[in-house]
């Protein structure tokens, strides 16, 4: 290949210094045209491999009555149900512009307030590959799309497998992560846009509380250090009180006050949780992002944490996002609780409903899925199968249909709409009618 | 100075240098034993009951650390019935995964060594003859008359003798996944008595184990292909690369893994969570093991593959008609997949029985305080019940009861002795005194 290009080349370069020899008073603007035009693409032609437009450009573009067109087809498809000839990427482009409409007339509203927080069509998108251009041309979704409204003293249950974007979801909404799009409502704010210096006086008021206790508190300071780090920073009460200050939140998280001199390394696992419990706390914070508190517990210390984290949303008045993958402990701590599925929100409601009436299929089977400490009780379980497919190619339509037990044909090729079936109920599957009755 | 002793939370070096003189002392004569050459008839033993697969008899292992001796199983007993599932329960560094090592002898030595106490194991392997040879068997046709088959080479062309003819050899029995049949006979060890180099006979051959964490225990390395042949090359003596790829993709099949082919020739860093898991399921299960120990077989994984799993296991005991020692934290998987339940902490078994009378009946304060801490499904949002502190320092452990401390129902009986076991019914223990009075001799 490489030959040959040069070849071409070789023979048109000598083309060209014939001509100018041949013909001089043509020569100047041959010659421009033919370094612009001819020469030039064929020496980057390599790069045309790798370039995404050339892929575009194979394929003549549609225009817009064409897509008007085929949108009616698409129409035509779904009343009939046979989807043979169904346009899924046009389905695609509607669906996006559909939602972008939304977001954008959803962005003119103004914050809700009665809510501490309120995260309207938050997106969070992770950076697989980029142009020559720098121009992102595959990314992770990791949260795609997630709104909803929490209340001062209220806990947010967040539950779903390992990346569905729970984590990333809860550092988005603290700006540990720059969100790629949405809004981020605390306090009637959105903070979604703010630079990293006008979130530092709003730190005191959001906190995290993280997974492993083993390695989010520093090895080389002492209790005491960890917990007056962020005192002393944001200035909480006045240098000499700082000691008193801390020791009373100690005291609150059930830590005796001789830790105070000692390191990380000398706790167990749920002193340890204490202390990063302490620590989050100690800013006086509203709202606390819990990852996973427990996961990394035993049982019987996980008892213990639950409690303590329950006792001080009551003393200070506490809003809870709590993120865990396990169940019956979200049941147990949480008001509201939100079902995500790759990046989604599939289901959103109050407790009690979401418990009594899954609606669901995700929900359901994970519902089920959780084992019975009842040897007596044989559990008919809704089995999944396969795993959770990847988030930075997610199937077309609705995205659990690759693993869902009541999937439909409609399933595969359109995207469910999330909307509210009972108050404050909103579930997004084709199971239930997509149309205002 | 004891009580001077008491407050400090640290060594001096005088202190450390007399426990490691200690330690090197008894740490020197158990690596003998471990190293020694010995006759079979060493170790072996007869079983109690015939019943059993295995039985743990009074074990005790201890780590010889630089601190002190921590003695992480002290004195467990129990035993697992052919074709039984048994559960054992119990935090984290109550000893459940040091008993499981110790089955296996996979104890880290030389400072992870057991001290006394019996494994009796029920092994089902190759009858040997005077020289230490396998005996094949046969596949003669029905009159007796032996049959002949054709030898081939390793690129699978006819062998020829120096006049040209095919060389033949007597045919031999062949399994249903092709594997080549030998005589086999029923012995007892006492594995904790073996010699390490005879635990290759029984390790992923006899007792096979799936370990927690699929990524960390698959070689990144090697295909799954490559890791799987290797139990059938070592175990089934006269296999073939082809026989051992036949037998990887069926017991890949058997684990329900869709395209087995494909995951036979990807690597581990392929392959999700789950189907990591299933790997080391079928790698287990590719040395057509007796005893399968589980633990935590589904710690790293999430619900909904939990299910998948658990699924799986139960499915497969019945095919294989082996046996299950399932090491979890987690109560609703006892109660789902265990008839018999071990409750331990502390490095001891405080209560055993079976699943209904574990979870219908709990008689120990521990158990009924971790039943009662776990949120379940059906529970409402009230507090819930917490066992107040922590598991005590596994060295120097007290000698009176190890759940003094954090025990809500104390007697007085309990500032006494370490309380013994009591059965309290034909298939009930429980070490605690509370039940010292009610219990019920044969």
């Amino acid at each position: 290949m490489m030959d040959e290009e040069n070849k071409i080349l070789n023979s048109q370069s000598e083309t060209d210094s014939l001509n100018v020899i041949g013909e001089p008073e043509k020569a100047p603007n041959e010659r421009v045209e033919n370094e612009n035009e001819a020469p030039k693409p064929k020496k980057f032609a390599f790069l045309k491999k790798f370039s995404p437009i050339k892929k575009e450009s194979k394929k003549p573009a549609l225009t817009p009555e064409q897509i008007a067109l085929i949108e009616e087809e698409n129409q035509a498809c779904i009343k009939s149900g046979n989807f043979e000839t169904f346009n899924d990427d046009v389905e695609a482009a509607k669906e996006q512009r559909e939602r972008d409409r939304i977001a954008a007339e959803d962005a003119m509203r103004p914050a809700d307030p009665d809510a501490l927080l309120e995260v309207r069509h938050l997106k969070m998108y992770f950076p697989l590959k980029k142009s020559i251009t720098g121009k992102v041309t595959l990314a992770l979704r990791a949260v795609d799309d997630v709104s909803f409204k929490l209340k001062p003293g209220e806990t947010l249950g967040i539950v779903g497998e390992s990346g569905c974007g729970k984590t990333t979801m809860g550092r988005a909404v603290l700006k540990l992560y720059q969100p790629t799009g949405g809004q981020v409502f605390f306090g009637g704010k959105d903070i979604a846009k703010y630079k990293p210096s006008q979130m530092r006086p709003l730190r005191t008021q959001m906190q995290i509380i993280f997974q492993d206790p083993y390695s989010s508190l520093p090895p080389r300071s002492t209790v005491g250090n960890i917990l007056a780090e962020p005192v002393n920073v944001h200035k909480i009460v006045p240098k000499d009180e700082v000691k008193d200050y801390v020791l009373n939140v100690m005291d609150q998280c059930g830590l005796r006050d001789y830790y105070f001199d000692r390191y990380p390394h000398e706790f167990s696992g749920g002193q340890r949780q204490r202390i990063c419990i302490a620590r989050a706390l100690s800013v006086n914070p509203k709202l606390v992002v819990c990852d996973e508190p427990v996961s990394a517990l035993d049982v019987s210390i996980q008892a213990q944490i639950i409690n303590l984290l329950r006792r001080l949303q009551e003393q200070m008045g506490l809003t809870y996002m709590f993120i865990s993958h396990d169940l019956s402990v979200v049941k147990h701590i949480s008001d509201r609780i939100g079902v995500m599925y790759l990046g989604s929100m599939v289901e959103f409601g109050d407790k009690h409903t979401i418990f009594s009436n899954p609606m669901h299929p995700y929900t359901k089977a994970l519902f089920s899925a959780v084992p019975n400490p009842n040897p007596d009780v044989k559990m008919d379980r809704i089995v999944l199968k396969g795993d959770i497919p990847s988030p930075a190619n997610p199937p077309k339509g609705c995205k659990f249909h690759t693993r869902c037990p009541k999937a439909m044909e409609i399933c595969k090729h359109v995207a469910p709409q999330y909307r509210e079936y009972e108050p404050g109920h909103f579930v997004a599957c084709h199971c239930y009618p997509q149309e205002e009755a | 100075m004891a009580e001077e002793k008491k407050n400090r939370h640290y060594l001096t070096g005088k202190e450390i240098r007399a426990i490691a003189k200690e330690n090197n002392k008894i740490i020197r004569v158990l690596e003998k034993k471990k190293k020694r050459k010995a006759v079979e008839s060493e170790f072996v033993t007869e079983m109690k009951d015939p019943a059993n697969i295995l039985e743990v008899d009074d074990l005790h292992s201890y780590f010889y650390t630089d601190q002190g001796v921590v003695k992480a199983v002290n004195g467990v007993s129990f035993e697992i019935p052919q074709g039984a599932t048994v559960g054992v329960v119990g935090e984290s560094g109550c000893g459940k995964s040091v008993t499981s090592m110790s089955i296996m002898r996979l104890l880290q030595g030389p400072h992870g060594q057991i001290y006394s106490g019996s494994i009796r194991f029920k092994s089902y392997d190759f009858k040997r003859d005077e020289k230490g040879k396998t005996i094949p068997v046969w596949d003669d046709d029905a009159y007796g008359n032996p049959q002949y088959e054709q030898v081939t080479d390793k690129k699978g062309k006819e062998k020829l003798d120096k006049a040209g003819n095919p060389v033949l050899t007597r045919k031999q029995k062949r399994d249903q996944y092709g594997t080549l049949q030998f005589e086999m006979e029923e012995k007892v060890f006492d594995i904790a008595e073996m010699p390490i180099k005879e635990m290759y006979r029984l390790r992923g051959r006899q007792i096979a184990m799936i370990f927690q964490e699929p990524m960390t225990s698959l070689n990144p390395v090697f295909t799954i292909g490559n890791q799987l042949d290797e139990v059938t090359l070592l175990h089934f003596p006269g296999s073939t690369k082809e026989d051992a790829k036949r037998r990887s993709i069926e017991m890949l099949n058997l684990v329900g893994i869709a395209m087995p082919e494909r995951v036979y020739k990807s690597y581990p860093h392929e392959l999700s969570g789950g189907m990591r898991q299933r790997v080391m399921i079928s790698m287990a299960l590719a040395g057509d093991p007796r005893l399968i120990i589980a633990d935590e077989p589904t710690t790293a994984l999430d619900v909904t593959i939990q299910a998948q799993i658990l699924d799986l296991l139960r499915d497969l005991k019945e095919r294989i008609n082996g046996s299950i020692l399932l090491i979890t934290h987690d109560l609703g998987i006892i109660a789902e997949m265990a008839d018999f339940v071990v409750v331990m902490y502390a490095g001891r078994i405080i209560e055993k029985g079976t699943a209904s009378e574990i979870f219908h009946h709990p008689m120990h304060p521990y158990t009924i305080g971790l039943q009662k801490s776990k949120p379940t499904m059906d529970s409402g949002s009230e507090a819930l019940f917490n066992i107040p502190g922590n598991v005590p320092n596994p060295i120097d452990m007290p000698d009176y009861c190890y759940f003094r401390e954090r025990c809500s129902k104390c007697v007085k009986a309990c500032f006494g002795d370490y309380p013994p076991m009591v059965q309290v019914s034909p298939t009930h223990w429980v070490a605690c005194h509370l039940y010292a009075d009610k219990e019920k001799t044969e």
